[in-house]
């Protein structure tokens, strides 16, 4: 199997706790209405309201945000699974503690720090990994990707030495052979990094900037990213784990301003990017978490605190898309786990296990996410 | 602490400004006259340099890392002459340092020497800029050492992402008013400036946080982060409930956005004031505004708050896992003197596990940056591309997007190699604008009177040691159109170089 027929896996990760009864809102709930006064998204048929303040209805219960209309056709075409009331067992509701654990993806009492896509890298069938095989838009390594080589880069075509000086890469190149030093510990890492930034040079070097694919991606750091992502993705250079990160989902404060435009990048961005693959999205799977949901109840600053359960996004090829995938606790005081959030009933790692033993047919998935009891979903294939 | 200016003066300044620049007083024209005048401050490049010979790192060169920024040319010789104890003990009090050569360079900075309300007449851009240069600037020439190594630690420790509303103007107010007074003074201190600084109230959401009315629920933002970031750690002993009831202590408070902007007041009206239990401690009734002071003395004074700031000062200037000799220490330390972060750090830098942590961390490219321009003595003011390297080396500064800072970890800053090559090319071939390097009168004082290896010599210049035959190797091989500013590019760039 050569490089550029492997499955690739595309995670974005929503940065500062999205909220999931946003972004798919329970519209048939009396409760959520309740709940939010000021900041529930009105029901499909609701008066009153201009039909693009309204949810979009999916299913006679969810609905889609007006702002991720970008999504609705790729639902429709039954390439887009939703999983809600989903989320981890963290309780810290801590967002650099849940971020790490759930890019850790390990059991509580055994996290070894390890990123899962760093372990499903390691564990993978097949030869040798491209030095492209993990690549993190952005500026730095994300932790899900921690114990492996990872290409850190802003974009494909910035990733040059300044006066392409062959010469100087040469001499490089033997300054980071050496051996690590047994007495530093990140030395070995030190000496990788160095070389890996070489190699990577080298394949860059055959991505042709100027093939414009036509897509047209939001403005902002998402729709770079998975602009960015695209036209890797299409060179064929071997990437098989993309990470890219959305910031700004924090919304403890007017929230109802803020989502709109988050959620409009996020959905108008993934639209961008199907139609940018084509038939390349066969062998891609996106997926889309964040580290916990936001408080059922609204504050007083019309936004929402920290809670548990959020919504995650699977799109691609072979997904079995066009419904939610859920076990909907409720939103009555007693379904609400303390003080006041939307119950986890789906572990999250259930649903990366499954991407990772189905769709990217790791069989030793069992040591990507160790300690999982997981109950598949049946979130591909027919 | 605001200065309330009447408007009509801050035009006033504006216009005088303006027309400053009409009468064609040149920046650049201005710079070289600064760099001239501050010239007469500073030692300059010393005739002869002797740099370290030794097999492993000097430990002045060391100690001059941890407790700086990384010598410039000539320091290692004055601090041997003055001894390192000596010289922890004048860091310790950097009032005692004139720093004139440096203050010449930041004092023309407009915006970060100007009332927090004034600030608001400029664009936010201008006032971001302008503080990033004063960061840069401030590592790059202050005597004081030191001081910049603290400043550095506690902007990220209590970091204010400076892209978020208000934040683009506040944060020189929080880096002047907050964090550079407080940073060698006591903890306690610097948790109260931080906790009511504007740019802190904006940033996590605390001018938000409010019970106005009995169905409000108070915005446990920065109750939060205080609790698990600033002081007691994550694993600190603290609970849901004490983050509720932190954030109830800590309501009322308002950051004003017209006349006098940035100034912080507390509203009665939009404070809690029943009685919190925070971490067992009763908070009773009608405490008003005190409730936040009381939080605090809480929250410093808990046994955790010592050890999880000890353990932090210990990851950044010792190791990234230190001995737990060390931190144990400095948790005793700390919290026999309630605080006092000079013991703390005075302890750090005197210890026997410093001195043997040579070369135990990867340069975050800040660092990287600074220890470079102060090893070759570059003249800069930091108005051309510098702060767009640190950009794609992975640390804008104040632009960390969340809480917790930049990553104090060396593994956090691997992945932007590339982007230190790049910049030790720049820096070596002379061609980063407003950076001015005397690369022949740095390799004239390095070779007075010997026989010169250049590389031999630059290489210890650097490391701080003699450098193996295996790392010169590749280095002397190296031929290119300019081999010169290229080798002198390799050993910024080498392995070793991105330790200290």
């Amino acid at each position: 199997m050569g490089d550029a027929a492997r499955p690739m896996i595309v995670c974005v990760f929503l940065r500062g706790a999205a909220d999931g009864l946003s972004l798919v809102v329970p519209h048939a709930d009396d409760r959520y209405y309740e709940l939010r006064p000021t900041l529930a998204i009105p029901r499909p048929d609701a008066g009153r309201v201009a039909a693009t303040s309204r949810a979009l209805d999916l299913d006679g219960h969810f609905g889609l945000h007006p702002a991720l209309s970008g999504l609705l056709p790729l639902y429709r075409a039954g390439e887009l699974a939703i999983v809600h009331a989903v989320g981890s067992d963290d309780q810290t509701r801590s967002h650099f503690e849940a971020q790490d654990r759930m890019e850790h993806a390990n059991a509580k009492e055994r996290d070894s720090g390890g990123g899962w896509l760093a372990r499903h890298l390691a564990t993978r069938p097949g030869g040798r990994a491209s030095s492209l095989a993990a690549v993190a838009l952005g500026a730095t390594v994300p932790e899900s990707l921690r114990g492996s080589a990872v290409s850190v880069l802003e974009s494909a075509s910035d990733y040059r030495l300044g006066d392409d000086d062959q010469g100087f890469a040469l001499a490089l190149q033997a300054l980071y052979q050496g051996a690590g030093d047994p007495a530093h510990p990140f030395d070995d890492a030190l000496l990788l990094s160095g070389r890996e930034a070489l190699e990577t040079l080298d394949r860059l070097r055959s991505v042709d900037a100027g093939k414009a694919s036509g897509a047209r991606y939001p403005t902002g750091q998402l729709g770079h990213a998975l602009g960015e992502i695209a036209r890797l993705a299409r060179a064929d250079l071997g990437v098989e784990v993309a990470c890219c990160d959305d910031d700004g989902w924090d919304t403890h404060f007017v929230s109802d301003q803020l989502i709109p435009r988050l959620a409009a990048e996020l959905g108008d961005g993934l639209r961008a990017f199907r139609e940018d693959l084509g038939d390349a999205m066969e062998r891609v799977v996106v997926v889309v978490m964040t580290e916990f949901g936001r408080r059922a109840y609204e504050n007083t600053s019309l936004g929402t605190d920290h809670g548990r359960a959020s919504v995650m996004f699977v799109l691609g090829g072979g997904v079995r898309g066009g419904r939610v995938v859920t076990d909907w606790p409720g939103l009555e005081e007693s379904r609400l786990e303390e003080p006041g959030d939307l119950a986890v009933t789906i572990d999250y790692r259930e649903i990366l296990d499954e991407i990772v033993r189905e769709r990217l047919a790791n069989p030793r998935a069992g040591e990507v996410f160790p300690g999982l009891d997981a109950r598949p979903r049946g979130l591909f294939g027919g | 602490m605001t200065l309330r200016l009447p408007a009509s003066r801050a035009v006033h300044r504006r216009a005088l400004l303006a027309g400053l620049g009409a009468v064609g007083l040149a920046s650049t024209g201005c710079d070289n006259a600064l760099s001239a005048l501050a010239s007469l401050f500073t030692e300059g490049l010393p005739a002869r340099i002797d740099p370290p010979s030794g097999a492993v790192v000097d430990p002045i060169h060391h100690l001059l890392g941890r407790a700086g920024f990384g010598p410039a040319p000539g320091q290692i010789e004055a601090v041997r002459a003055m001894g390192k104890e000596a010289y922890v003990d004048a860091q310790l009090s950097p009032e005692g340092i004139d720093d004139t050569a440096c203050n010449l360079r930041t004092g023309v900075i407009d915006t970060y020497n100007m009332p927090t309300s004034l600030l608001f007449e400029f664009p936010p851009a201008e006032v971001e800029v302008e503080l990033r240069r004063h960061t840069l600037l401030q590592a790059i020439y202050s005597k004081r050492q030191l001081l910049e190594v603290m400043v550095e630690l506690w902007s990220d420790h209590f970091n204010v992402a400076i892209g978020k509303s208000l934040c683009k103007h506040l944060k020189t107010a929080d880096d002047r008013d907050v964090i550079r007074p407080h940073a060698l003074g006591r903890f306690r201190d610097l948790l109260g400036a931080s906790a009511l600084s504007p740019a802190m109230l904006v940033y996590l959401d605390g001018r938000e946080n409010k019970v106005a009315a009995p169905v409000d629920r108070p915005n446990e933002n920065y109750a939060r982060e205080l609790l698990e970031l600033h002081t007691l750690g994550v694993r600190g002993g603290y609970t849901q409930g004490d983050v509720m009831e932190a954030a109830r202590c800590l309501t009322g408070f308002v950051v004003r956005e017209e006349w006098a902007p940035g100034l912080v007041e507390f509203v009665p009206e939009r404070h809690d004031d029943g009685e919190k239990i925070v971490l067992g401690t009763t908070i009773p009734a009608g405490g008003g505004r005190s409730d936040v002071e009381r939080l605090l003395d809480i929250v410093a004074e808990h046994p955790s708050t010592a050890r999880f700031i000890s353990q932090k000062l210990c990851s950044v200037l010792v190791a990234d896992d230190p001995p737990a000799s060390i931190t144990e220490r400095a948790t005793a330390t700390f919290l026999s003197t309630k605080g006092d972060l000079r013991a703390v750090v005075r302890e750090i830098l005197l210890s026997e596990e410093l001195a043997s942590a040579t070369g135990s961390k990867i340069k975050r490219p800040f660092r990287l940056v600074v220890s470079a321009l102060r090893a070759v003595l570059a003249d800069t003011h930091a108005k051309g591309s510098l702060l767009g390297h640190l950009d794609r080396m992975g640390q804008a500064l104040f632009s960390y997007p969340t809480p917790d800072g930049y990553p104090t970890r060396s593994d956090a800053w691997l992945a932007t190699m590339l982007w230190r090559w790049r910049f030790a090319l720049e820096l070596a071939e002379d061609r980063i604008d407003d950076v001015h390097t005397t690369w022949d009168g740095l390799r004239s004082s390095l070779t007075a009177g010997r026989d010169g290896d250049h590389e031999a010599l630059f290489a210890r210049h650097l490391y701080g040691r003699a450098a193996t035959e295996a790392e010169l190797a590749p280095i002397r091989a190296y031929q290119g159109a300019r081999p010169s500013p290229g080798r002198v590019a390799l050993l910024l760039s080498s392995p070793a170089y991105q330790r200290y």
